[in-house]
Order: structure tokens, then C-alpha cells, then sequence
């Protein structure tokens, strides 16, 4: 897919999700504003989890940050949208010094890390008087009136495109390429030239500023936010499954885990009660299990395999990358 | 003077108890190289079935703590078989998002089951103290202690002089060259993961009688549980004991000097410092 057929593609796709907007069925918008929110999300973490092979289950720092950051901001006076821009700014820098901590350690380590900034800003959310205690803030509508939910499902849905597109790139760029050589091996990836940690950083940045963007409009669409709502680590973990179920690392994992996991849970919470629950963990179970490499990445798995042997992904990676630095030069 | 060293005394009689909850986790981790996120859940499990052996049987928790770790054990080693051992030779991104999920699965079903109610198991000796010159030592509290503190020199000394234990260590030392010295590698992680799962049954048995019991009280631990393990230097089962020690006094003089909702907050910090500054941990050796 190259050229003038994704921009039409894309154009498509942008217009069958403008659809419900014709709808005003509140409760039909709220849900989907949900689904596009996470498939954003979901695809931001692409970015670090995905291309770069970090399983960061932290991101619901940045989202909280953002949420937060937008309440605090506007309390101190400052025009709404600017707060939004400010507090994904914010939420960004602290990100860029965050990572420069986490992304030293590796694998396990890494992980607990990035839980342990997450709890600690929690910690800090539900004690400290700017943020309201456990008591939490109300946050500002940034948009008011009978299209509060049209206007909150169209802006989630410009967030997910961007996010879209930062993937889209990543997936065809040199930057791209140096990540996933990161992810196959980082040794190797090191050995051969590639700045790792500097990479690294740079895709949680532009990760970090989505995810705080989308963590604003979500503190502004539910008008009040606590500890417990925006910065727990749930949020991190269903942003994790969402691309793992779809298929981390590829371009359109998370959009398709976004809609089976937001709608599945939205089903089984109206039909089987408390017991939705469960399908969080049971996914994750079976996708582990029989599923390793996601829906969209088994699908991509199945249809190259018929088209030509398989070559060693790591070895392409690096390969690629390795083209790709040559020709810079 | 006396306050510090009251919140010192404090900080060991619970740091005991985490040591416990270290120690398995840092079995599992030393023998199979996979970091248990469930760890907190099973922790949970093992008050559950403490509290219920309590509630329905009025089996006294500092009893019932046994059957509670025995159960664990089976209970563990069911898991292994069925959701870690297919996945032992995957990537440390599925392992991490294995354990994740069963953490999920066993707090939604204890949700389920029990539902989401706080439970107490109210016992006499919570609410006696013992006085020791300017000194006060719950005695509960000092129970807990005494029979943790078994536990952990059982642990050690089955690692350090049984057979299964050296083949724990042969295993932990090369998982790759320990079959061709005749251990059923298989078997052995089995072993210790259910060890490791056992323990934290153990440890939350001893905990029931100190704390409120709900769904989601092991998340806490989980995490603690891997401060633990980084400051005694990971997969070291003696670094643990001592890494249990220091955060519970840590936290400990946390509350007695900032305030109680910091407690948690200064393990995350002791955590993120050892990480950067001295990632083997404070008494782990070099790793290779």
C-alpha cells in the first residue's frame, strides 16, 4: 500500500467513521468515542511496546498527566485549549525524563519500572493538594451542549488518525527500522551502530504526547477525575492488550483490538454483569497461548507464509536498517 | 531516640513477613527466569483460604496458615503445568504478560466468589501487646514474626543442603547444562514455583489477622514483593530475606516520620533508586 491509494484509503476510512455522527444515540457515541480513544491509545503504545519491543505498563502516567495537567492548568486561568496543548507538552518532557531512567534497564526490570513511576505519580496524585487528594478535580468540557458526545467522538477520532499516521511512518521509516532492530535484538542493534537509547527515547516521546492528548479529552469527557479513574494501572494494562490482542507491531492491531476489547466488554458488561470482568485476564491468557503474535499479526503471519519463505525477522530488521543507514550516508 | 527505635522494631516484625513473600518470588525468578506478577494474587488466595478456614471451621489463622500454604503449593503447581510450562521458551514480553493475566483472572474470580466485602478475621491476640522497657510489641505481630522467621531459614536451608535444593541451584546457575547433569529441568521449576507460590500462601495466611481482606489486597504486594527481590539482588533468595527486612523498616520510619500514605510510596522510590544507581542490588554481586 503506497502512495495516492492509502491517502484514498485513509480518506475512506475517515469518512465511514464520521458516520455516527449522524446518530443521537448518546450512549452508541459514548461507547464508540471509547473504542477510537483506546485504538489511539493503543496505537501510541504501538510505538514503544510494538515497533520498539518495550512492554511499557506505565502508560497511564502520561494519560494522567494529561488529564491533570489540563485540570490544573485551566484552575490556574489559562484558556482551555491551550491547557490541553500545555499539559501534553508537560506530560512529554516529564517523559522524555522518565525514559532517560527506565530505558537503561531491560526486560523485567524495565516493566517494573515503568509501573513503579505510574504508582508513585498515583501515590502522588492522591496525596498532594494541587491534584485534590483522593477527591480528585473536575475537569473542563471542552465541549458543551447537544453535540458534547458528536464532538468528543470526532476529536478522539482525529487522535486516532494522528496516531495512525505516526505508526504508518514509523512502519516505513529508517527510525522505524532501527526500532524493530532494537526489538529483535538490541546487542546486535548497538553493535551495529544504532544509537539505541536516543531511539528509544525518541519513540516514547512522541508516544508520551499522544497518549496525554487522549488522556485529556478523556478527563474532560467524564468532567471529573480521580487517582483511581486516570491514573490506575488498568488503564495501562488495557492499553497493553488492546495491541497485543490486535498484534503489537503491526499497523492495525490496535485499531482491531480496541474494537473487539472495548465492545466485547461493553457486551458482556450488559449481559453477564460483574462477571465481564473476567474476559481482561482470560484474554490475555489465550492470546499468550495460542495467539502469540496477535490478530492482524497471525493473519500477516498466515498470508506471508504462503506468498515466500520465511526469512528470519531479525536478521530483515537489521538488514533493513542497515540499508537504510548506508543510503543516509 | 525511643520513637526511631520503636518504628525500627516495627519495621522488622512485618519486614519478616515480606522477606517471605521476597523469598518466593525470588525462587521462581532465580529457577525459571520469569518474573511473577501473579505473585500478589496468590498472596491473596492464601489469606482467602486462611479466612475461610476460619470463618466457617473458627480455625485459628496462625493454624490455618498451613493447610493455607499446602493448598497454595498444589494450587501452584496445577498453574505451572498448565500456563507456564507451555510458555517456559517464549520471550520474556509473553512470560510477563502470562503471569499478568492469570493475576487478573484469580483477582476477578475471588471478586466473584467472595465478593468485593472487606473481611476481617478477628482473633484475641491482635489487640494484646507485650511492654519491653519504653518498648510495645503486638503480639500477634511477634507470633507472625517467630513462625516467618522459621520459614525463611527452612527455605534457605533446604536451597543450600538438600538434593532437590542443589538441583534448584544447578538450575538456576545454567538452565541449559543442568539436564546433562541429570536433573529433570521440567520438574525442578515446577518445584519451585510452587515453592514460591507456597510462600506467599504463607505469608498471607500470617498476614490475615492484621489486615482488611478484599480482592485486590495482594496488588500491593506483587509490588512490593519485586522491591524486595531488587534490593537483595535479583533471584538471590538470602538477598531477599534481608531486602524483606529493609523495606519493612523503611516503610516502617516512612510513616513513623512523614506520614502513613507515604509508606508505599518510599518502596517505589527505594526501588527506582536501586534500579539506576546499582541495578544488581544493594547486596547482589555483579551479574555476568
Amino acid at each position: 500500500m503506497s502512495g495516492w491509494r492509502f491517502w484514498v484509503l485513509l480518506g475512506v476510512a475517515c469518512a465511514v467513521c464520521c458516520l455516527p455522527l449522524l446518530s443521537n444515540n448518546n450512549y452508541l457515541l459514548q461507547v464508540l468515542f471509547r473504542i477510537a480513544l483506546f485504538g489511539g491509545l493503543g496505537l501510541a503504545w504501538n510505538l514503544v511496546g510494538g515497533y520498539a519491543g518495550q512492554l511499557s505498563l506505565g502508560h497511564v502516567a502520561f494519560f494522567g498527566m494529561g488529564a491533570y495537567g489540563l485540570a490544573i492548568f485551566t484552575a490556574h486561568h489559562v484558556p482551555m485549549w491551550i491547557s490541553l496543548l500545555l499539559a501534553a507538552l508537560v506530560s512529554t518532557l516529564i517523559g522524555g525524563v522518565i525514559g532517560k531512567i527506565v530505558f537503561r534497564l531491560r526486560g523485567p526490570y524495565f516493566t517494573l519500572a515503568t509501573i513503579a513511576f505510574a504508582e508513585v505519580l498515583r501515590l502522588g496524585a492522591a496525596n498532594l493538594q494541587i491534584t485534590g487528594g483522593a477527591i480528585g478535580l473536575s475537569t473542563p468540557s471542552l465541549f458543551t451542549g447537544e453535540a458534547f458526545w458528536k464532538l468528543f467522538y470526532l476529536s478522539a477520532i482525529v487522535l486516532a488518525v494522528l496516531s495512525f499516521l505516526a505508526n504508518y511512518w514509523t512502519s516505513r521509516s529508517r527510525f522505524g527500522y532501527y526500532l524493530m532492530a532494537i526489538r529483535e535484538d538490541e546487542d546486535t542493534a548497538s553493535a551495529v551502530g544504532i544509537d539505541t537509547a536516543n531511539y528509544k527515547l525518541r519513540s516514547l516521546l512522541i508516544s508520551a504526547y499522544l497518549t496525554a492528548l487522549a488522556g485529556a479529552f478523556y478527563g474532560s469527557a467524564f468532567q471529573f477525575i480521580v487517582p483511581d479513574s486516570v491514573l490506575t494501572i488498568d488503564i495501562s494494562v488495557q492499553i497493553a492488550i488492546i495491541a497485543m490482542l490486535g498484534g503489537a507491531g503491526t499497523l492495525f492491531g490496535p485499531i482491531v483490538g480496541a474494537l473487539l476489547l472495548v465492545s466485547a466488554s461493553e457486551l458482556f458488561k450488559n449481559e453477564f454483569g460483574e462477571r465481564h470482568l473476567l474476559i481482561y485476564g482470560t484474554l490475555i491468557v489465550l492470546v499468550v497461548l495460542f495467539l502469540p503474535e496477535g490478530i492482524v499479526g497471525s493473519l500477516q503471519q498466515h498470508v506471508r507464509r504462503r506468498r515466500k519463505p520465511p526469512a528470519s525477522s531479525a536478521a530483515s530488521a537489521l538488514g533493513r536498517a542497515e540499508v537504510q543507514g548506508v543510503a543516509e550516508q | 531516640m525511643t520513637t526511631f527505635l520503636q518504628a525500627c522494631l516495627d519495621g522488622l516484625l512485618i519486614g519478616a513477613l515480606y522477606a517471605l513473600i521476597g523469598m518466593g518470588l525470588a525462587l521462581i525468578f532465580g529457577v525459571m527466569r520469569i518474573v511473577n506478577f501473579a505473585h500478589g494474587a496468590f498472596l491473596m488466595l492464601g489469606m482467602y483460604a486462611s479466612f475461610l478456614m476460619f470463618d466457617r471451621y473458627q480455625i485459628n489463622p496462625y493454624y490455618g496458615f498451613l493447610p493455607a500454604g499446602i493448598l497454595l503449593f498444589i494450587f501452584g503447581y496445577l498453574v505451572y503445568k498448565l500456563l507456564i510450562q507451555p510458555i517456559r521458551n517464549r520471550s520474556e514480553f509473553m512470560q510477563i504478560l502470562m503471569t499478568i493475566g492469570i493475576d487478573l483472572i484469580l483477582i476477578d474470580l475471588a471478586q466473584l466468589t467472595f465478593g468485593a466485602d472487606y473481611h476481617q478475621a478477628n482473633i484475641d491476640l491482635v489487640n494484646r501487646s507485650l511492654h519491653a522497657g519504653p518498648f510495645t510489641i503486638n503480639a500477634a505481630s511477634l507470633l507472625s514474626f517467630g513462625l516467618a522467621a522459621v520459614f525463611i531459614v527452612g527455605l534457605q536451608q533446604f536451597v543450600m543442603r538438600s538434593r532437590p535444593g542443589q538441583a534448584l541451584r544447578a538450575t538456576a546457575q545454567n538452565r541449559d547444562v543442568a539436564p546433562l547433569m541429570g536433573i529433570n529441568v521440567i520438574r525442578i521449576q515446577g518445584l519451585s514455583f510452587a515453592l514460591g507460590i507456597a510462600f506467599a500462601g504463607i505469608a498471607g495466611g500470617l498476614l490475615l489477622p492484621a489486615l482488611y481482606l478484599f480482592p485486590s489486597v495482594g496488588e500491593d504486594y506483587t509490588l512490593k514483593a519485586f522491591v524486595i527481590v531488587v534490593l537483595g539482588g535479583m533471584g538471590s533468595i538470602e538477598g531477599a530475606a534481608i531486602g524483606g527486612l529493609v523495606l519493612g523498616v523503611a516503610e516502617s520510619l516512612t510513616s513513623t516520620y512523614i506520614g502513613n500514605q507515604w509508606a508505599l510510596a518510599i518502596d517505589f522510590v527505594l526501588f527506582l533508586l536501586v534500579l539506576s544507581l546499582k541495578p544488581s542490588g544493594i547486596f547482589g554481586r555483579q551479574r555476568a
